[in-house]
């Protein structure tokens, strides 16, 4: 497999997600951005020669943005709700089966300037995600 | 379909249907280069263009150009009258191109300048208008 383009990636979200979950792509995006990190606790003890840590668990966070468009509304609906939707990130949709996904909470920020207006989010997952 | 020469065909049409534009610059519009012998004309010129990317498509295109009417000294031509006119035809006036959406077109600098002619030295060409950022986005 080669390095891919970032023109295909891809934001989805079910703000209702049933099973099977139908994700429906975010219009007017451009970026987005998944933290993967996982906490360590330092168990470091008498003796050791350097640091030791043990993982807790993996906090799954991140960030999305575009443009501000009317005619997409999915980012401010989903700031406002207070069950989680389902979201689901795809790097590059020509590899369609290469994606992150689970259920999330977002929030939204629209920046407008004498540029064209920007929408940009966070989110932080609200149970067990999917990832390749 | 979007076709972006359609965004500088568009602008074109503006400045040429306007009657008064044309009593003050009769000999046309011009993109780059004017015609041969012309001595009252609008120039038209893409200085820069950006396509703004969204996932899976281009977002919006957003170009800069300059425009501005160009007259030969001797000419009696008002370029000042002129280029008034060409602002008022453009600075926030909505342009209809297929496939796209009208997003801004507003001057960002001005343009004011004599030219002395490269064959003859003796004449003077005035310059005046404007760079006039013009943004469309895709889909109509």
């Amino acid at each position: 497999m080669s390095i891919l383009a970032g023109r295909y990636g891809q934001v989805a979200f079910d703000s209702g997600p049933a099973s099977p979950v139908n994700p429906q792509v975010i219009a007017s995006i451009n970026t987005w951005k998944l933290s993967l990190k996982t906490n360590y606790e330092d168990v470091s003890c008498f003796g050791d020669t350097n640091k030791v840590y043990v993982p807790g668990l993996r906090d799954i966070s991140g960030s999305y943005g575009g443009f501000w468009n009317s005619a997409e509304l999915t980012p401010i609906h989903a700031s406002n709700l207070t069950t989680p939707g389902y979201l689901q990130l795809t790097p590059n949709s020509n590899e369609p089966t290469f994606l992150f996904g689970g259920l999330a909470y977002l929030d939204a920020d629209i920046d407008c300037s004498m540029s064209a207006p920007k929408i940009t989010g966070s989110f932080v997952a609200a149970g067990p995600w999917v990832t390749p | 379909m979007s076709d972006s020469s359609d965004i500088d065909a568009a602008i074109s049409a503006r400045l040429l249907g306007d009657a008064t534009l044309m009593a003050l610059m009769p000999d046309g519009v011009f993109f780059d280069e004017a015609a041969q012998n012309a001595q009252k004309f609008v120039l038209i010129s893409l200085l820069d263009e950006h396509d703004e990317p969204i996932f899976g498509a281009r977002g919006y295109e957003d170009a800069l150009y300059l425009v501005k009417a160009v007259a030969l000294s001797s000419s009696g031509a008002n370029v000042k009258a002129a280029a008034a006119r060409i602002d008022a035809l453009l600075e926030d006036q909505p342009l209809t191109v297929a496939g796209y959406t009208w997003m801004t077109v507003h001057r960002e600098t001005r343009v004011r300048m004599a030219e002395v002619d490269d064959v003859d030295p003796s004449i003077r060409w005035q310059h005046r208008g404007g760079h006039y950022r013009v943004q469309f986005s895709l889909g109509s």
